[in-house]
């Protein structure tokens, strides 16, 4: 991969077409010359109380969102390295400041109706997603989206922001100007909705696809309520992809010759976040203890059902600017023993280590951390909460609780929306003036050396004193059967990126 | 009549003051349902205007009043994600429905096939007496001397007897997800003879009727447990009537007095477990749709709990308790045609 971080930052001229071939080779598992046909049979995620059409909406079904990402283009999409790659925008240029950035959408470009998709059209859809979804899927104010030209979307921002073509990764999907009723979807996406019912839908091949035409005849998706249900459906036949179905059918699957178990890497962080700002662990020397006194080898095989691999309190391990060179952080009882003493922690009393069944593992990886830390006189009660009276009760307040994350391509996205003072999303009420000058340093870079270390320094301050226990990040587990090829193989929502997929005889 | 409307609006009431509870349980459980909506990134401004929207800054009492005055004009008002909950309700009621019938007539025509042969056996297997009324005088004594061939196999229904009284034990005392997961396992995963998931067609229907089979064993299967038993039991009882005695006397066949004199003082009983049955299974079905992917009301129930969306808790809980209500009133109908002339 010939681009370095300038190219990035710049998107020069051409680039996309580049970035779209790069991205495609990298990220999938290419074996034998591709067959075109077929129906793929996908299973996802899904809640029938929570199904949302509307793709500017909180799409809180895996089903929909797989739905959505097929049937509408987002201006970009995740890659591998780089980690923005074009979608409906082939390129985007920021001004000196990066402030105002620039996206110029694909050539020929139409929605599924054959009418040509416009700027207005992609203003009037930005505009919506910031109204309906709010800054935290488009950090764009709805009067600082602008059209220029026929071809152009102009977004500006108050501050410097290098991270816009990641910000508008994904949710940023495309309607047609006054679209409000979503029934019939008319998107620009690579498959047509040919039919839908109840979180099911058929989509067939959009011929027309700006893009490279898609292989696959058409996608069924089912929508599944378990994630034992999804294992099963697969494991007996009934479909040929089974979506982030998790290490248990993972393991399921692994002996038979007949399905693929498909490993996403830095899929998901499960972690704890501790109170930086007041509370037991105001004290960087106790959140260090807390750090050194988990076993993260043995978390990641029990939680993870050794799918996964261990961390390094920093988030966004999957980014090309993941710092490989801090050392990694095992365990150390005694040093953690020394530190909670220094640091006069009281270690008479329990504390609670709030939790909730949301990611496959989180409960179990709370019960382990209390059980490790044991060891070093730091006692843990895990409390278990309703996901619902979690975020509402615990969420960015209490002083212990776990915390999951997905799609984590970027650390400088969670530090920006994360661990920055001013961010509304701060779990661990981090606030650090050396961080804070650091992050806006990076989102602000004019070069390559000035944006490399700037991330640096926010990935060594968040690994000295942050307030994250990063100590793994767990694989997506896809189980495909073995006809099914070029699958999706990056981390996270990069997950619904099926267009390049295809299915042998 | 004016009993049976009396107990009408006792049971509308009941129903009411359970809508009611549900109203209060589900607001008193922690957690926004706004926030639900919305998801976990939504600022406090924006979870307050959501708020405001679906009307949960008023009081309970109030937000029960207009739900359920709605539901007195058909209208079940909508999801916290702006869906109509007619709509679905209309969309998930059905399968529920079919797979809840198909369970409670599989359950119904096992159990009294199974229980009429369980009670019939048991009292001519000499020595097996088990529970009251195996001791006296049952339906087929009278026959015993004259039927050489049936006790020569006396020793293989003994045994089946035997079978039976465990089996109905375990299968009645096994909840449904445990059953679901061994059906599974067994006729899906290992033997591949049927679909271990329902995937539906574009009518929400199930796309093929043999992914119907385990779902519905797996609601059925308790339920002929328990109401095998609970038949055998009302057949054993009404057997040892003294009018069935002097029938027997009279020397009437074992079928005549099976059906004629045995079975009616056996019905209310036994029509009164088959009506619990309904809601149990509509309760099972909770488990077992989401076992199977089935897509039917019981994961809409699952979710809207999680999301704190009441009204559509509610309007799951009057629909299922109408269906109950429904069925209950069969039950007494039965109940009082069987004891015409008796009560």
């Amino acid at each position: 991969m010939g681009l370095n971080r300038r190219q990035l930052l710049q998107s020069s001229l051409g680039v996309g077409a580049v970035l779209l071939l790069a991205a495609c080779s990298k990220d999938t598992d290419s074996s034998g010359p591709a067959r075109r046909g077929g129906t793929l049979r996908v299973g996802a995620l899904g809640t029938a109380a929570r199904i949302e059409r509307d793709p500017h909406a909180n799409l809180s079904n895996d089903s929909d969102f797989l739905i959505t990402s097929l049937v509408y283009d987002a201006l970009t999409v995740p890659g591998a390295d780089p980690n923005v790659a074009p979608r409906l925008a082939t390129r985007w240029e920021p001004d000196v400041e990066r402030r105002r950035w620039t996206f110029t959408l694909a050539d020929g470009a139409t929605f599924h109706d054959g009418t040509p998709v416009t700027s207005d059209d992609v203003v009037w859809s930005l505009r919506r997603l910031r109204t309906v979804g709010g800054a935290s899927k488009m950090p764009v104010a709805v009067e600082d989206i602008a059209a220029d030209g026929p071809n152009r979307v102009v977004l500006t921002v108050p501050e410097p922001n290098t991270q816009l073509p990641l910000l508008v990764r994904l949710m940023t999907f495309t309607v047609k100007k006054d679209t409000t009723d979503f029934t019939k979807a008319v998107g620009t996406g690579p498959f047509r909705l040919e039919s839908y019912q109840g979180g099911n839908a058929r989509l067939v091949r959009n011929e027309r696809w700006h893009g490279e035409p898609p292989l696959l005849d058409a996608i069924e998706v089912t929508m599944f309520e378990s994630a034992t249900a999804l294992g099963n459906a697969v494991l007996g036949g009934q479909i040929d992809l089974a979506s982030n179905v998790g290490a248990i059918a993972g393991r399921t699957a692994e002996g038979r010759a007949d399905l693929r178990v498909v490993r996403r890497a830095d899929d998901t962080m499960l972690g704890v976040a501790m109170r930086a700002s007041d509370g037991p662990f105001a004290d960087a020397r106790v959140r260090t203890a807390v750090r050194l006194g988990v076993d993260r080898n043995a978390l990641v095989n029990q939680v993870h059902s050794g799918y996964g691999k261990v961390a390094n309190d920093i988030l966004g391990t999957g980014d090309p600017m993941y710092d490989k060179s801090i050392a990694q952080r095992t365990r150390d009882v005694d040093r953690a023993r020394t530190l909670l003493r220094e640091a006069s922690f009281d270690t008479g009393r329990s504390y609670p280590l709030l939790t909730k069944a949301e990611a496959p593992g989180e409960v179990e990886s709370a019960k382990v951390i209390a059980t490790q830390l044991a060891d070093i006189g730091v006692r843990l009660e895990v409390v278990t909460q309703d996901a619902n009276a979690f975020y509402d009760q615990t969420w960015l307040k209490a002083p212990l609780y776990t915390v999951s994350w997905g799609t984590n391509d970027s650390t400088l996205f969670y530090a920006n929306k994360l661990m920055s003072s001013g961010s509304n999303r701060n779990e661990t009420d981090f606030k650090d003036a050396a961080f804070d000058a650091a992050t806006a340093k990076a989102l602000a870079a004019q070069s390559d050396s000035e944006y490399g270390q700037a991330c640096r320094d926010v990935q060594r301050i968040q690994h000295e004193r942050g307030g994250y226990l990063v100590w793994g990040m767990a694989d997506g587990i896809d189980i495909a059967s073995a006809r099914v090829h070029d699958l999706p193989t990056l981390g996270g929502y990069a997950r619904v990126q099926l267009e390049r997929a295809w299915l042998a005889e | 009549m004016i009993p049976f409307a009396r107990l009408l609006v006792r049971r509308i009431a009941l129903l009411i003051a359970l809508l009611a509870t549900v109203f209060v349980v589900v607001d008193l459980l922690p957690g926004s349902t706004a926030r639900a909506v919305l998801g976990r990134d939504a600022t406090p401004e924006r979870v307050a205007a959501k708020e405001r929207e679906l009307g949960l800054d008023r009081p309970l009492p109030e937000r029960f009043w207009s739900w359920i005055s709605g539901v007195l004009t058909g209208d079940f008002g909508s999801t916290a994600r702006g869906r109509s909950i007619n709509e679905l309700l209309a969309d998930k009621f059905p399968p529920t429905l079919l797979l809840g019938g198909l369970a409670l007539v599989v359950t119904v025509v096992v159990s009294l096939v199974l229980g009429a042969w369980w009670a019939a056996r048991q009292s001519l297997a000499p020595g097996v007496g088990v529970g009251p009324g195996a001791v006296t005088a049952g339906v087929v004594p009278a026959r015993r001397g004259a039927d050489t061939l049936r006790r020569s196999t006396a020793v293989i229904r003994q045994s089946t007897v035997r079978i039976l009284q465990p089996a109905t034990t375990v299968a009645a005392a096994i909840p449904e997800f445990v059953v679901a997961t061994l059906l599974i396992l067994v006729f899906a995963l290992a033997a591949g003879w049927l679909p271990a998931v329902t995937i539906t067609d574009r009518s929400g229907f199930p796309a093929s009727p043999d992914m119907l089979i385990l779902p519905v064993l797996a609601l059925a299967i308790p339920q002929i447990g328990w109401n095998t038993r609970v038949v055998r039991a009302a057949l054993v009882d009404a057997a040892q009537a003294p009018h069935v005695e002097s029938t027997v006397l009279d020397g009437i066949s074992a079928r005549t007095v099976l059906v004629r004199h045995v079975l009616p003082f056996a019905l209310p009983t036994i029509v009164a477990s088959f009506a619990t049955t309904v809601g149990m299974v509509l309760g099972g079905s909770l488990v077992v749709e989401t076992i199977f992917n089935y897509p039917g009301l019981g994961a809409v129930l699952a979710g809207s709990v999680a999301d704190r969306d009441v009204s559509v808790v509610a309007s799951v809980v009057a629909l299922s308790g109408a269906v109950i209500m429904c069925v209950l009133a069969v039950a007494d109908g039965i109940r009082a045609w069987s004891l015409r002339g008796h009560g």
